[in-house]
Order: structure tokens, then sequence, then C-alpha cells
């Protein structure tokens, strides 16, 4: 029983990490139809910010965690215009393309800048942890746990409760409408970029005190966000947050009871047999072409 | 793609060798560069370093024009292009290293083998799009990787497979080399005239329009499952001479980043041509190599890398060679004017009593909405019958049911006694059933004339021969009859809004139909545009045509039609000849409401006389 | 958008120009007549970029070292890199690419053994000796004569943590952790065997997967297979990383016995505390001989950074290429093989050389201790028999 507790715990863990990266996915492509294949670089860019500020330089957490998002914000906007705003008037396929070119850029631009060395970012507590009975509780996970309950809560509010929320609403649902209705439709995409740049720099300071701060670490978590996301339906926040909770969850007990090597197997197949059996994901639309 | 004259569309049997097959210029030039290439590859004595980097851009080119086929002429997505790679190469390694067998054995098996999971992969995944195909296939992509890793047993794990056997012949790397560039000249060259043909351009009426592609008879489902088994196989053909090139494969050469590498060379390139894939290929492999002398600074080549891409996504949509080639159309003089064109024959079956059309308590709904509600009516042979309403009425529904793009509720529908309620949309196309759209769907990437041969290519046509210089004969004398021979090799981007409209009838038209559907041809047309509407309805019928026209024109149908049917909020409320059904209270009063059912139906003025 | 249009178009027009017109991979390298060249093959781009550059700070210091004393055969010896981009055919380009320059006279190949394994049927063509840091035991039993080992191989790795575990620890219930690439297999292949033989049990053999995220459900299947010593082979320290903090988060003390990457700079600074009191078997020991002490000092003294195996056996490789190369008397290929293979007791930072007929340099590991974040030299054990 404690076993399956602990690995629980984990597998929360693990989701929420996951479902954070997921909702930067669903924002972006609520808003544009646009899949970011660089949405993984963003988390890698803020953990490396936060090593130079809060590590290199020994500025405080919070002014160097401050720092880092204005960082995000920043590069978001920049990569709306220089990644998808140019882009905006074609297909899907090629601003997947310049997505995956922009993920490239990022990395090795890190890469040339930083050098290859892995680093460390400490946590935000000096405990790592307590045991609960038998269950050993990872304090950085709780607090991803914590935020990401946090954010969600917060995107909920804001979609639903806020002008500006309801008008990004409008403009992800139906462009054409939204402008003729006055939104201004550019803004609101740029806001979401700086947005879910954000999002993805809060997710990859996060977790960086857990996996490190390394040039591939985006990559991994993006791809699996990105199952996470199909399997809650890309239409739905709601949807990422269960879909990653769910994934994080499955591979962990996988690992544990099936096998530990085909572990990042287990995301794929549950994933093609979601799109074989309920392509409409858990809550999200229609996937198959409308008639 | 060649200059050379078209053949003279004179009837085959009046001129039978007149039209002698086109002297292929195109190919013969083709034939001649590729020999080239290949005494290049096998003579010039290049350095250990330039044959990798030839031997690895060969065999990569010919899975990048697998890609081509895919997404530039199918429009899917395959993120798992790497996999099938890996999977020619693994069929080749294992097949000579552990098994002993001949490379010439190993190849075609490989080739198989990525055909067949190609094509599983496609039909368990294509009726899904976009995105989500997107990560279906990178799913196969990543459990391949993982199997090719843990599977050691069989797949020797991450070692890899060393010492990979070359075939005799083609023992040393030079004369490897001009096998791998001999392959990818004949990869090349085939996808470079599969536009041309039957498959191709079915495929590419599928990538520019799904809905028109299946009411004109391509059945879009089969033709998705064969470009990406074609894919999966060109890409093991590429793995298994790879595995020989340089004769050591392990699982880190066929992974996702390879597939999106695969994806990168395709759209640099121009996905549209296998001259694109080639270029694609060549740069990506060789930009990197220019770029070494910056390895100075670890990563600073790869971000230019990666910023290239995206500049060249930016500026050059087509890729590479779409943009030379939009350059070099430029410049290209225009064509001579085509060669006048035959009168189009429309064959009906005229001895046939049986009405061409019944419908039987057709219904459809929408959840709680009854768009259709057991509607009933009967198309008789030849002149044309017309089924109107007001807005929302569920015409537009009714067609759309007909065709087969939305499955009824209940109800019966049978074509020329046939029973098609269960048809696919391409299967009615084969019993004969044509249509235009209300929204002009066009296949939007090619000429009209491509756009009518299509049409011509109708399965179940049995008017015309399918080979080319018949389909096109047909093409041409179908846009002749809606006056736009002239034109037919033009865009039909460059067409006005009412003859791309026209484009649309023609294409329904060379395929000979049975009973042709109009949904709103008028809509939109200007008035001068719609008298001319008129005339040719009224000549389509004359030539024996069965048509069921709907629109909100009363003055066209009025015209035109010798019988109505009305629906009301999904009813039938009124059916019978014209000058009849358009004098019934319950047709005015659905048309102008309450009130002026009471006064003369000044609404509904036709030219039609008091008969 | 038109103009930057027209101006990028203009510029890569130019870019590809150039390219076209001064192809400089088709031109070969012309030959320097003054100085004795060596290429490297190594990593300075993907994931092995880190060690990449331990490995080129290495072959540097004994490039100057060489110099000082002299060079070779009276000239300057000289340092020719490609980068393989951590990946098998980025390797075989970056070798070929160095192999059509006629000039150079021996290699330094990859310490991946994949990308060796990669390189070696090009490496056969060229028939030059290259000098290769991956541990893969099948590497010089591939019947390649060109190969030479500058690192011990894995069979001897294994043997040295199994004895270590069962002799000095005395500790018979094993749990095996690997990576599943390459090295971690061969690696655990090699140590179930040394286990068999020395009469310890295996009661748990795990495979992970590069750049696991989590390490839970390992360390809960070591925790209940009961087993009272760890012998692990992990490649990439972010993974040894997060195993070494969950081990010791939910529990596990049993000893643990790793091969080299748990005592690697990086490896000591991502995991800090975690892999305390940790023993590892390290081809490079600062504290096992006077020569690996030398080293470090001359390490220390140009890097500012504590030395370890990733640098020490490049250093070692162009010493004994450069020794081999003054025995030979020439740059004859076929002459500096026999030298090398000739070469008996040459003290190296990573221990004492000794060229079998595969290739083999090195036969034994140093076993070292973390202490407190310290790398304490334990002891030798070393199983070549003159």
């Amino acid at each position: 029983m404690d076993l399956i507790l602990q690995l629980l715990f984990t597998g929360i863990g693990i989701g929420a990490v996951y479902a954070l990266v997921a909702l930067g996915f669903v924002l972006i492509f609520r808003a544009t139809n646009v899949v970011n294949f660089a949405q993984g670089e963003f988390s890698m860019v803020a953990a490396f910010l936060m090593v130079v500020f809060a590590v290199d330089l020994q500025w405080p957490y919070w002014l160097s965690f401050l720092i880092a998002i204005g960082g995000m914000a920043v590069l978001g906007a920049l990569f709306n215009l220089g990644v998808y705003y140019p882009l905006r008037h074609r297909t899907y396929l090629p601003v997947i393309i310049s997505t995956i070119g922009a993920s490239i850029f990022l990395a090795n631009t890190t890469l040339a800048l930083y050098g290859p060395q892995p680093q460390v970012l400490p946590p935000v507590f000096e405990t790592q942890g307590f045991l609960v009975g038998p269950v050993f509780l990872d304090t950085q996970y709780l607090l991803i746990i914590a935020v990401t309950a946090v954010l969600v809560a917060f995107q909920y509010w804001f979609f639903e409760h806020t002008l500006i929320g309801k008008k990004l609403q409008a403009t992800s649902q139906d462009k054409e409408m939204a402008a003729l209705l006055g939104i201004p439709v550019a803004g609101m995409i740029m806001l979401t970029f700086v947005y879910s740049a954000v999002l993805g720099g809060i997710a990859g300071i996060l977790v960086a005190p857990v996996l490190f701060v390394s040039i591939q670490m985006g990559a991994t978590i993006a791809l699996k966000a990105f199952a996470a996301t199909i399997i809650g339906g890309f239409g739905d926040v709601t949807g990422a947050i269960i879909g990653g909770l769910a994934l994080g969850i499955i591979e962990t007990f996988g690992a544990a009871y099936i096998s530990v090597p085909y572990k990042d197997a287990f995301a794929f197949i549950v994933l093609v047999a979601f799109l074989a059996l309920r392509p409409q994901g858990i809550f999200g639309e229609r996937i198959a072409e409308k008639a | 793609m060649t200059g050379s004259p078209r053949p003279v569309a004179a009837d085959p049997a009046s001129a039978p060798a007149a039209p002698a097959r086109r002297f292929p210029i195109g190919t013969l030039a083709y034939a001649v560069l590729a020999a080239a290439a290949i005494a290049l590859a096998a003579t010039t004595p290049f350095s250990g370093y330039v044959l990798n980097i030839l031997m690895q851009a060969a065999t990569y080119a010919i899975a990048v024009i697998g890609l081509t086929v895919v997404l530039g002429l199918c429009g899917q997505i395959n993120l798992a292009q790497a996999a099938f790679f890996g999977i020619g190469a693994y069929a080749v390694g294992l097949g000579t290293v552990d098994l002993g067998v001949s490379f010439w054995l190993c190849l075609p098996v490989g080739l198989v083998l990525a055909l067949l999971l190609g094509a599983v992969l496609g039909a368990s995944t294509l009726r899904l799009g976009g995105h989500y195909l997107a990560m279906v296939t990178i799913s196969f992509q990543q459990i391949l990787t993982l199997v090719m890793i843990n599977w050691i047993p069989v797949t020797h794990g991450p070692d890899g497979v060393p010492r990979i056997q070359r075939p005799g012949l083609f023992s040393d790397s030079q004369s490897y080399l001009a096998l791998c560039v001999f392959v990818l000249a004949v990869v090349a060259y085939a996808v470079w005239r599969m536009p041309k043909t039957r498959l191709g351009r079915a495929m590419r009426a599928v990538r520019d329009n799904e809905l028109a592609a299946g009411v004109t008879g391509i059945d879009i489902y089969r033709t998705k499952v064969m470009a990406f088994a074609i894919g999966a196989l060109l890409a093991g053909l590429g793995g298994g001479l790879f595995a020989g090139s340089f004769t050591y494969i392990s699982p880190d050469q066929f992974s996702f980043a390879e597939s999106v590498v695969f994806l990168t060379m395709a759209l640099l390139g121009g996905v549209g041509s296998p001259a694109g894939a080639v270029i694609g290929t060549g740069l990506l492999i060789l930009i990197p190599e220019w770029l070494r002398f910056l390895k100075e600074i670890p990563g600073l080549y790869l971000a230019i890398y990666g910023l290239a891409v995206i500049l060249i996504v930016v500026f050059m949509p087509e890729g590479i060679w779409g943009f030379l080639g939009d350059q070099v159309k430029r410049l290209r003089p225009r064509k001579p004017a085509p060669p006048r064109a035959q009168e189009l024959t429309l064959t009906q079956d005229a001895a046939s009593a049986a009405p061409v059309l019944e419908v039987e308590g057709l219904s459809k709904h929408f959840g709680g909405l009854k768009a259709v509600d057991e509607v009933s009516f009967t198309v008789t042979r030849g002149g044309i019958h017309a089924l109107i309403g007001p807005n929302g009425s569920g015409k537009t529904t009714t067609l759309n049911v007909l065709s087969g793009l939305y499955t009824p509720t209940g109800g019966r529908v049978r074509l020329n006694g046939q029973d098609i309620t269960r048809f696919a949309p391409h299967q009615r196309a084969g019993a004969g059933l044509g249509r235009t759209f209300q929204n002009i769907r066009l296949f939007r990437s090619m000429s009209a004339l491509e756009n009518v041969v299509i049409g011509a290519e109708r399965p179940g046509n049995g008017i015309v021969a399918h080979d080319r210089p018949s389909l096109e004969a047909r093409a041409r004398a179908a846009l002749a009859f809606v006056g736009l021979e002239a034109r037919a090799d033009e865009p039909v981007s460059s067409f006005s809004y009412g003859h791309q409209r026209l484009i649309e009838i023609a294409r329904a038209l060379a395929g000979n139909p049975v009973l042709l559907l109009l949904d709103e041809p008028a809509a939109g047309l200007n008035s001068s545009e719609k008298n001319a509407l008129t005339a040719l309805l009224r000549r389509m019928a004359a030539k024996g045509l069965t048509i069921l026209i709907i629109d909100h024109d009363m003055t066209l149908v009025s015209d035109v039609a010798s019988h109505i049917t009305v629906l009301n909020f999904g009813r039938r409320i009124a059916d019978g000849v014209t000058a009849t059904v358009l004098r019934e209270p319950a047709v005015i009063e659905a048309y102008l409401g309450q009130e002026s059912a009471e006064g003369p139906a000044v609404g509904l003025k036709t030219d039609l006389a008091p008969a | 958008m038109r103009t930057t249009r027209r101006v990028f178009l203009k510029s890569a027009a130019t870019v590809a120009a150039t390219g076209l017109v001064a192809p400089s991979i088709i031109r070969p390298a012309g030959a320097q007549g003054g100085t004795v060249r060596i290429g490297m093959v190594l990593p300075v781009t993907g994931p092995g970029a880190d060690a990449g550059r331990f490995a080129l700070n290495g072959a540097k210091i004994a490039l100057e070292a060489v110099n000082k004393a002299g060079g070779v055969l009276g000239k300057p010896m000289e340092l020719v890199t490609e980068d393989d981009q951590t990946t098998n055919p980025g390797a075989v380009l970056a070798f070929s690419k160095l192999a059509s320059q006629p000039d150079l006279v021996a290699f330094i190949g990859s310490i991946r053994s994949t990308q060796n394994h990669a390189m070696a049927p090009d490496i056969l063509k060229t028939g030059k000796p290259v000098a290769f840091g991956g541990t893969d035991p099948v590497l010089t039993q591939l019947g390649n004569p060109w190969l030479f080992r500058f690192r011990p191989n894995d069979s001897f790795s294994a043997r040295v943590i199994a004895e270590y575990g069962t002799s000095t620890l005395n500790k018979k219930k094993w749990a095996i952790i690997h990576s599943t690439d390459a090295f971690g297999t061969s690696g655990a292949k090699a140590l179930t065997e040394a286990l068999g033989k020395s009469g310890a049990t295996v009661a748990l053999d795990q495979g992970y997967t590069n750049q696991s995220q989590d390490f839970t459900p390992v360390v809960l299947a070591i925790r209940q297979s009961g087993a009272d010593v760890i012998g692990s082979y992990f490649t990439f320290e972010n993974d040894l990383g997060i195993f070494a903090r969950q081990l010791r988060q939910l529990g596990v003390q049993a000893p643990w016995v790793g091969s080299a990457s748990i005592v690697n700079v990086t490896a000591l600074k991502l995991a800090g505390p975690s892999l305390y009191n940790t023993f590892g078997v390290a081809d490079y020991a600062e504290e096992s001989s006077d020569a690996a002490r030398n080293f470090g000092k001359a390490y220390r003294a140009v890097m500012k950074l504590a030395p370890d195996n990733q640098s020490s056996w490049t250093f070692d490789a162009v010493t004994v290429l450069a020794k081999a190369i003054n025995a030979a008397g020439k740059t004859d290929p076929k002459a500096i093989r026999e030298a090398l293979l000739a070469i008996r007791g040459h003290e190296g930072a990573e221990g004492t050389y000794n060229f079998d007929q595969n290739g083999d340099g090195l036969h034994g590991y140093n076993v070292v201790r973390n202490d407190k974040g310290n790398i304490v030299f334990d002891k030798r054990i070393d199983f070549y028999k003159a």
C-alpha cells in the first residue's frame, strides 16, 4: 500500500509538471490553431536565466525570479513577432516548422552562450521533504502541485471573469468575428504568446531543482506535455490538466509494474489508444475533420 | 511540365496515328542529367569524407522524396519518416549480418515491411487530421525507437549493427554511391511524373479539397493510405541503402529528431517536387558542414541553422525550389492557344423508364434539430428539377445527404434504381452522381484543365477511355461547353468567381453524370452571369442531362425548372410542376409570410406565362 | 516586408554562392610540412558537448608538454579537431573529414562506444592508428588492427566493481542499475558475469532509458528486492543525480559502487550530498599515482578545475601517441602501430599502459570513495599479468 501511495505522489508530481507545460500548449493552440514545438525551450531558457541571476550572480531568489519571468515575457513577444506573426495567414505546417526552427535556435543559442554543463538551481525550501507515514513527500513536488493548482484557478478566473480574458476567448473562437467586434486580434495573440512563455518559464523554474538545468531539459518534458494535451483534448484547459496528471500517473505505475525501459512508450500507447477510442480527448472538441 | 505541344483533341477513330506519342523532351533531358550524375558519382575520385556526405545525402534524399508524396502531394503530415527509414535500414542490417542473407533479398523485405507498416499506420490514423495525425506519427516513431533500443536479442539494442554487407558488385564506396544516385534518380523521376498520373491527381485533389475530391469520385481514404504507404516505402528504400553506405546502424540514427530533420529538409527545399527534396536534403547536410568553421563556440552553428530554417519558412513559403519555380514561371512565355475542342457528348440512358432519383422518407437530425424530416420526392429522367425553400429549410442538408457527405438518420435513396443510401461519396460518384458546391470547391493548386480531368476520371465514366489524351480531350470539350476552353491551362486561382463556378460545372459534366446536383449555382453571380447560367442550364438539359438544382433565385428556378419540390423547416410542403407549385398558398406563405399570402403573389414574380 | 524579403533573399543567395564557389569540404587539405598533425573527433555540440570540452582540455595540456619536450621527430605536434555533434553519423563525417587529410598521422577517437563502432569501417579503410576512450569490450575484439583503447574496458570495470563489493565490502546480494544505451547494457552484462564468477547473486537487474525524469519506481524496486549493495552504470550525470537524490529520499542506505560517472565533476556538483559515501571505479584518480598527481597539478594550473577521466584519457592518448611516433622514428602508420603495441609500463594519468595484442592499454581500475564531496583514493585493482 505504501508503495502505491508513494508511486501515486510521484505520478501526480510529474503529472503536474506535464500539466503546467501543457497549459502553455493549449493557450497558444486555442489562440492560433498552432502547436508550438518550442514550448519546452521556454522552460529551458527560464531555468537558465534563474541560474544566471540566482546562482552565478547570487541575487535574491525573488528578484531573480521576477527578472526571469520578465525575460520570458519579452521572449514570448519576440517569438510571436519573429516566428508566428509573419506566418499567421499560412497553414499550420509552415508554422510548425518555424517553431521547430525556433526550438533548435533557442537550445543552441543557450548552448553557445552558457556552455554545455548541466547546472544546479537550489530548491526554494531548505528541507528536501518529509515523511508522512511511509510516504516521502518531496517539498519541491509539493510546490509544483500547489503552483499548478493556483495557476489553473487563476486561469479560470482570468478567462471567465475578466474582460480581457473574455476577449481572448472570443479571439480564439473566431478571429474574424472578434475583429469585427473591435477586439485587437493581433494584440490578443501577442498577449497569448507572452503569457504562454511566462507559463512555460514558471514550469521550467519549478522543475529545475528536481531535473537539473540542461539544454535538453525542455524537449523531453514538452513531448510528454504534448501527449498530455492530446489525451486531455486541445480545446480545454481542464483537459490539459487532467491529461497531464493521468499521463504522470500512468507512466509511474507502468514503470513500476510493467517495464522501466519502456516507460516513455506508455505515454504514446495510451495516446494512440485514446485517439482510436475517443478521438475527442477527455473533454475536447471533435478531431476528425468536419464534413 | 514539358513545353511540348499537346495532342490534337481529335476523335481517335478519325485520326488514329496523328497525335503520335509526344516527344518526351523533359524525360530525355532528365535521363541525360541522371546518367551524367551517376557517371560522375562512379568515376570522380572523391575523398572518403565527400563520399560519406554524398552517400548520406543521396539516401536521405530518397526518404525525403517519400515526404514529397505524403506531404507535398497528399497534404498529410508524417513525423515518423525516420522510423520507416530505420525499418529499411534494420532489415538490411540484421538480414546481412545476423542471417547472412543477400543484400538484394533484405532490401525488398525491408521495403515490404515499411510499406505494410506505413499502410497500417495510415489506415488506423488517417481519419484524423492535422495535429492529431502529427501526434500519432510521433507516437509510432517513439515506440519504434524504444523497441530498437530495448529488444536487444533481435535488434542488438543500442550497440547497433556493425559490419553490414554491401552487395557484391557495389562493395566499394564509389560504386555504391553510384548505385544510390541511380536509385535516387529513378525515384525522383517516378515522383516527378506522379502528379500527372491518376493516383497523383487524386492525392493533389485530396490535399486541395477533400470534400470536392470525394464527390468527384476519389476514394479519399484509400488515396491517403496509398500516399502514406508510398512515403513509407521510399523511406524504407532510403534506409536500406543508408545501412549499406555506412555499414553500421544504431537506434539513435532513427529517432524523432531525425524525423524532424527529414521534414525540415522537405519543407526547406520545397515539398511540391522531388527536386525540392533533393535541394533541401543537400542543403541541410551541407550547411552544418560548411559552418564547421564556427565550431569553436559550441552550439553556434546549430543556432544559425535554426535561424535559417525560420527565415526560409518565412520568406520562401514554397521552399527553395518552389521559389525558383515561381521566378522561372514569371519569365516563361504563355503557352500557345490550345487546339480546338470537340463537341461535349453526354450519354443518357434514355431507354430506361425508371426515375433517376428516388428519395423516400429521408431524415437527417442533428441532435434534437430535424434539419431534414421524412422528405420524399422523385426526379424523373431528363430536364431540370428544382429543390427550393427559404433559408434554413434543409435544402443544402438534403443535398449533402444525397451526395453522401452526411449519413442520413433515416430513409432511403435510389439512383437509377440502385440503393445508394449507405454509399460513401466517391461510391455515389461512381454510381453516376455529380455535384457542385454553393461555396465553390475547386482544387486550388491545379489548372482549370486538371480540375476537369479529375471530373472526367470519375470511376464508372464509360464514355471516355482513361488514358491521358482522351481524358484531356474530354476535359477540353467540357470546358468548351461552358465557354472557357481558351483558358484551360491557367491556374484556377486566376479565374473570376463566376468563371470558377463554370469550371466546377464543367468538372461535373466531364464525368458524364447520371444526375447532376447543383447547389445554388447562381449565388454570388451578377445579372449577366445569371443570364449566361440560365442559358447554360438550358443547353445542359437539352443534351438530355438530368439536373437537380437548389437555389434561392426564383427567376432562375422558374425559368429553367420543369418540376419543383419545396421544403420548409425540413419538411416537404409542395411538389409538382413548376407553374402549379409556385401558386400554392403554402409556398407563397413560406416565402413571404402570412400577410402577403392574402394579396397577389407580388413576391413570386416570374417570367412564367400562365399556362 | 517586401524589402526585408529581398534583402534576405539576396544575402541567402550570396551565402549559397560562397558555399558553391568555395566548397572547403572538397578541397584536400594542403600538406603542412612543419608539424606532425593528429586528428581528434570530439563532441562540441549535442548532449556530449560537456565531455568534449574536458577531452579537448586534456589533449591540449598533453600537447603543450610534448611540444615543450621537443615535439615529435623534431617537429612540433599539432591537433586538428572536428565536431561529431554527439551523433553517430556526425562522428563518421567528422572522422572521414579528418581522414581525408593525408598528412594526419594518427587520430583520437570518441569516448562513446557506439561512435567508435560507427567509425570503425572508415578507420579500417584509413589504416592509421586511432586512440579511443569507449569502454565496450567488443571494440578491441573486432579484428580492427588500428583501434587502441586508452581507458580500461568495461570487463575490467565490472570485475573491479564485483571484486570490491564482494571482497572488500563483503556484500553478496546485488542490485544492478544501468542505462539501456550501449555503455550501460554492456557494463551490466559484464558485471552480471563477474558477480556470477565470484558467487554473488543478482537480486535486481534494472535498465532505464537515458534522460528519465523520475526514478521512483526503480528505487522502490531496489528497496523491494532486498539487495544489500548497488552496482551501477549511468551514462548521463543528470540521470545519476536524480536517481541518487531519490535513492536517499526513499531511505535506501545500501552501499553503492558505481561506474566512473559517479565520481565525475558534474555528477558531484549536481547530486551533492546524495552521493556522499558512495564508491566509484575510476579510471582516473588523482591520488592513485605520481603520474596522476602530476596531471592533476598541470590541469588545475591551466583550467582552475579538478580534472576527471574525460580529460585524463586524452592526455594519455596524446602523450603515448607522441611517445610511439618518436619510438617508431617515422610517421608510417604500421610503424606507429608496432610502437604502440610495444609500449610497456608507461605511467599515464589513468594508470600503467601495457598494450596487449587487441589494443587494450589498461587492465585495471581505481576504487575511490566520495568523502563529503571529496574524492578519496581507496585502492587500485589491476588485472594485468606481464
